[in-house]
């Protein structure tokens, strides 16, 4: 008769053990639907594998993908910490795209080295604030973030259609939805003669920036606090709405950056193609990582891996790109499932009767 | 006047069918104590499956079982991450639209642009003609019809039937319910899955009654709006009525409104749904009326020992 | 012990990205050390290849019985060759992944990749510099270089010969256009139909009205019952699923399709559709890579007369003298004769856009972004 008993101290490889067990679950599910699909799932699983790590361009383009998610991620995961459920990175993604197409636009000849931070500021600025109109709503009128920001969403997209198909048309594009291309000074270069670029060092002190923040400031340690009991919160309640404020604008701006990032250094303009998700599957990596800014670096890079994988899949297997999704639906409920192995334990006790 | 607005009332009925489905699903979730924001992912999967079983059984009735059956199995997911494995009911609700969504994606390729048998519109013998109400309520298929008895039925459930006071027992005070010899955890088990039943049946309304077609996105963030509309409703099912067809009266008319002519931006007009969400949500919280969620809504039970 | 394994996993990330940036002429290197194997099995130098293989990118799933099920029937033309094997990719995004597809179909060895979606452009422009040797194919792109040809086709003129037919059949004088998004193309098909409604039947107007997506049945469906109940009875559509014909059958009125034959989805109700052709366009162009006379930097807009662009057979309702009229048109832009867009041309507002005894040129037709006078709706 197995029962259920809580541990006296939290389980401590628990949490790796559950990720690769997760891991290794989802590999398995996967490789049943495509067997279910008349695909060798093991054939299936190689072409995934070679598509993400196989060659040095495969590991570029991982990186590639990795940055914009990163960021998203770190946004994520700094709002759900405070149990501020901030579904809305897509939204402020697209947001500080726009951001970022917008001075671009406005100074084209400005130096590298100026229109660059400019364009990181504004971003910055626009996802931050994107985030806090749901911030505002939840503390003035109790309104359910989860809702708002959703629905920001589906408001951000559009309004990148309405300025890409209006405003900032590019008249030499034959009407086509695109702005101008970038100018030099807005785009932000590769590293040595590789497609990788700055980025990827721009995520990494912003990474270490935030752990930094969150171990040794009492601003962080107060965030942390705040999200283990709403009670903590109510003790000090000016304080806990500038906590939201604080960590929703930060959690924009983070989303804000990725979008400036992909718009400047992969697509050079701004066009609707930029949206592909990250800002779900930022909740993933954010999940998975259990919320730590050094655990997201690692996710983000297995979930990019992940994307690009399939992509390979998609070329060779014709499975349709919707296989990864389903791996990250799959990976996020088995890690929710398994995590319930770091607090409770099965103990197997004798019959009483 | 009367020109524009009757089709539009009419267009209002069928376009917030889907969403009324859903809302209510959500809702006896959620009355349960059990938040659960897979409903896209679940109305997107039930979509497939009713399509699909219409498709090869050539019977749109089991086809709309079926897409409940689908909507209860992702619905049985959650169950058991929240309800048993004490997961975090926000994120394995995310998780479940995220899963449901690939799922949906994955297994429909080879039925994207077929046809299936579905439901018809056909006229309310008598009621259809009554002038003015008769063409808004009474000309629609026949899961319209029964959408209009389902909100009654959830009153029913709730306010006559024990199953019902238990289950809303246990979303308010799951402990107390446990005291007084309840079981929590299957009644919570039964509100999510049933939930999950009639937010199957929203999906499968839209893949054989809305269109008689499949495609990837059908749900188009209905689910998401039954979600909000939940809030909206006060957990009570009248409201949820109203809030659908607000909701399916919205998305009609701005499409309306660029047939008449209008010189507004299309863009602008799309996000009329969304941006409605957001002030009806405005709206309810001003009324300060949150006492009315389900006390125990998005906490798990944790298990003694 | 955790914390040490953390720190481990972060330098190591770190030295893989240092390596890379470190090695960033690495990866060309290799490539190019790769391209000379594979063109000598693909090609001997200056030879053309003996095998043929064709890549395609779809934007969206081939089933969908729409755009892209039209391209994907000119591939199976192609894979039909004895001297051709294809390969595909459906439903790959637009932008970043889009490249990404489209460098590993040119790494997989294709001669020729054939990318069918405006989106491609910016991603097909930046691989073709990397494989000078691979050509490339951009539909209904600008944009175009030593290996990049862009193409597409005058479906405007399909359009057109639609109109013809909708004007005759409208007895509302309404008629309704479900539009996917205000893009060049779009709007000259409206604008040809418009032409084509107007000169069987001058008092007739087209509604139109966006939905902003390529697919999406429910509102697709929404959009046409809008226009049904604003009084159009024929309604058309630049859409990819064919629920405004379905829309339009239950209604009991009329419908145009579009991409293929729709006919099948509302048999009552469906007049003719304005249907794609690449079949023999991409059968030519991949004998022309085989015989090594392919030519890059070439647009190429096919027409009627070249077989591009056509209308599905009419129905049997539309009467006889009707049928004979539109054949009549047809023929005559058969013979090459395209007329559509002489003047005089107004405008919404009434104004003349292309004056009497003339013919705007390719350019000014590829940047339409006005509709014509008949046609009740915005260009945004």
């Amino acid at each position: 008769m197995l029962k259920i008993r809580k541990r006296d101290e939290p389980w401590k490889w628990g949490a790796l053990v559950v990720f690769l067990g997760a891991l290794l679950f989802s590999l398995a599910v996967s490789g049943l639907l495509l067997e279910g699909q008349g695909k060798d799932a093991i054939y299936g699983l190689t072409v995934l594998w070679q598509g993400s790590f196989g060659s040095l361009w495969s590991l570029e383009d991982v990186l590639l993908k990795a940055i914009p998610l990163f960021l998203c991620s770190l946004g994520v995961a700094v709002a759900f910490r405070m149990q501020l459920w901030n579904i809305g990175a897509e939204g402020q993604f697209a947001l500080g795209a726009i951001g970022a197409t917008w001075m671009a636009l406005s100074f084209p000849d400005l130096p590298r080295f100026v229109l660059l931070p400019l364009m990181f500021v504004m971003a910055f600025i626009l996802g931050g604030a994107w985030a806090l109109i749901p911030a505002f709503l939840k503390l003035k009128l109790r309104v359910n973030e989860i809702i708002s920001t959703l629905m920001l969403n589906y408001i951000a997209i559009l309004l990148l259609d309405y300025l890409v198909f209006g405003v900032w048309k590019d008249p030499a594009s034959f009407g086509f939805p695109m702005t101008p291309e970038f100018t030099e000074g807005a785009i932000i270069p590769g590293i040595g003669g590789s497609r990788v670029h700055w980025g990827i060092f721009f995520c990494v002190a912003v990474g270490v920036g935030l752990w930094a923040f969150m171990r040794f400031t009492r601003l962080g340690f107060e965030l942390k606090a705040s999200g283990e009991g709403a009670r903590v919160a109510r003790y000090a309640k000016i304080r806990y709405g500038m906590l939201v404020l604080f960590v929703m604008g930060l959690s924009g701006g983070f989303a804000g950056w990725a979008g400036c990032v992909e718009t400047s250094a992969i697509l050079n303009r701004l066009q609707p193609s930029l949206m592909v998700g990250y800002g779900y599957t930022a909740i993933v990596v954010a999940w998975l990582a259990r919320l730590e800014p050094l655990n997201i670096a690692f996710a983000s890079f297995l979930l990019a891996a992940l994307r690009v994988g399939v992509e390979n899949m998609q070329l060779k297997l014709q499975i349709p790109a919707a296989f990864g999704t389903i791996m990250e639906g799959v990976i996020l409920l088995t890690v929710l499932a398994g995590q319930f192995f770091l607090t409770y334990k099965l103990v197997r006790k004798p019959r009483q009767e | 006047m009367w020109e524009f607005l009757i089709p539009l009332f009419a267009a209002t009925v069928q376009s917030g069918t889907p969403i009324l489905y859903a809302t209510l699903g959500e809702m006896l979730t959620e009355k349960g104590g059990v938040l659960n924001l897979g409903v896209e992912g679940m109305m997107a999967l039930a979509a497939l499956a009713a399509f699909w079983t219409s498709l090869v059984t050539g019977s749109p009735w089991l086809g709309f079982v079926a897409g409940g059956c689908a909507g209860m199995l992702l619905a049985s997911l959650h169950a058991f991450v929240c309800i048993s494995c004490l997961g975090n009911q926000v994120v394995s609700g995310l998780a479940l639209t995220i899963l449901g969504g690939g799922l949906t994606h994955f297994l429909g390729v080879p039925y994207v642009g077929l046809a299936a048998p579905g439901f018809d519109p056909f006229d309310f013998p008598l009621l259809s003609q009554i002038p003015g109400v008769g063409e808004i309520f009474f000309k629609h298929d026949m899961l319209v019809y029964l959408s209009f008895i389902i909100p009654f039925l959830f009153w029913f459930f709730f306010r006559r039937t024990s199953l019902g006071l238990h289950v809303a027992a246990t979303g308010e005070m799951p402990a107390a319910a446990a005291a007084v010899g309840l079981k929590p955890i299957r009644l919570r088990y039964f509100a999510v899955i049933a939930g999950g039943f009639l937010v199957g049946l929203g999906g499968a309304y839209l893949s054989l009654a809305y269109t008689h077609l499949w495609t990837n996105g059908l749900s188009g963030g209905r689910g998401w709006i039954a979600v909000a509309l939940v809030i909206f409703a006060f957990w009570r099912p009248g409201r949820a009525v109203a809030g659908a067809y607000l909701f399916g009266g919205v998305m009609a008319f701005q499409l309306r409104l660029q047939a008449a002519g209008t010189h507004l931006p299309s863009s602008l007009l799309l996000m009329l749904p969304y941006l409605l969400t957001i002030l009806v949500l405005i709206l309810s919280a001003w009324r300060g009326r949150r006492i009315d969620a389900p006390a125990a809504l998005g906490t798990n039970i944790e298990p003694e020992g | 012990m955790k914390k040490l394994l953390k720190l481990i996993g972060i330098s190591a990330a770190l030295l893989m990205a240092l390596s890379l940036f470190a090695c960033g002429e690495a990866p060309q290197q290799e490539k190019k050390a790769e391209e000379p194997a594979k063109t000598e099995e693909a090609q001997a130098p200056a030879e053309a290849p003996k095998v043929v293989k064709a890549g395609f990118i779809y934007v969206s799933p081939v089933g969908d019985a729409g755009y892209s099920f039209a391209h994907d029937i000119g591939r199976q033309a192609v894979e039909a060759l004895p001297f051709a094997t294809t390969k595909f990719a459906e439903s790959v995004p637009e932008g970043a992944d889009s490249e990404r597809v489209i460098r590993n179909m040119a790494r997989e060895g294709m001669d020729i990749i054939f990318a069918t979606s405006f989106g491609y452009m910016d991603p097909v422009m930046k691989v073709a510099k990397e494989f000078p040797d691979t050509k490339f194919m951009h539909c209904s792109g600008f944009k175009k270089g030593p290996n990049v040809n862009n193409y597409f086709g005058r479906i405007y003129q399909a359009r057109y010969l639609t109109g013809l037919v909708a004007g005759s059949m409208t007895k509302s004088n309404e008629i309704g256009y479900v539009a996917a998004f205000p893009i060049p193309e779009v709007i000259r098909g409206i604008n040809a139909f418009t032409i084509g409604v107007r000169e069987v039947n001058p008092e007739a107007q087209v509604r139109v009205v966006w939905t902003k997506t390529w697919y999406d049945p429910a509102l697709e469906k929404d959009a046409a019952k809008s226009l049904l109940d604003a009084g159009c009875d024929v309604i058309t559509q630049h859409q990819d699923s064919p629920a405004p014909q379905e829309a339009a059958q239950e209604a009991g009125a009329y419908c145009i399709g579009y991409n293929t034959d729709m006919a099948s989805f509302a048999p009552k109700a469906n007049l003719t559709s304005a249907i794609w052709n690449w079949g023999p366009m991409y059968v030519k162009t991949v004998e022309e890579v085989r015989d090594g006379t392919w030519q890059g930097d070439k647009s190429t807009w096919g027409s009627l007369q070249d077989g591009v662009v056509d209308i599905a057979p009419l129905g049997a309702m539309v009467p006889d003298d009707v049928k004979s009229m539109v054949n009549a048109k047809r023929d005559e832009l058969k013979s090459g004769k395209d007329v559509i867009f002489a003047g005089p041309v107004k405008n919404q507002a009434g104004e003349v856009v292309f004056a009497e005894g003339t013919a705007p040129d390719d350019a000014a037709l590829l940047g339409m972004d006005w509709f014509v006078e008949g046609v009740v709706g915005t260009t945004n």
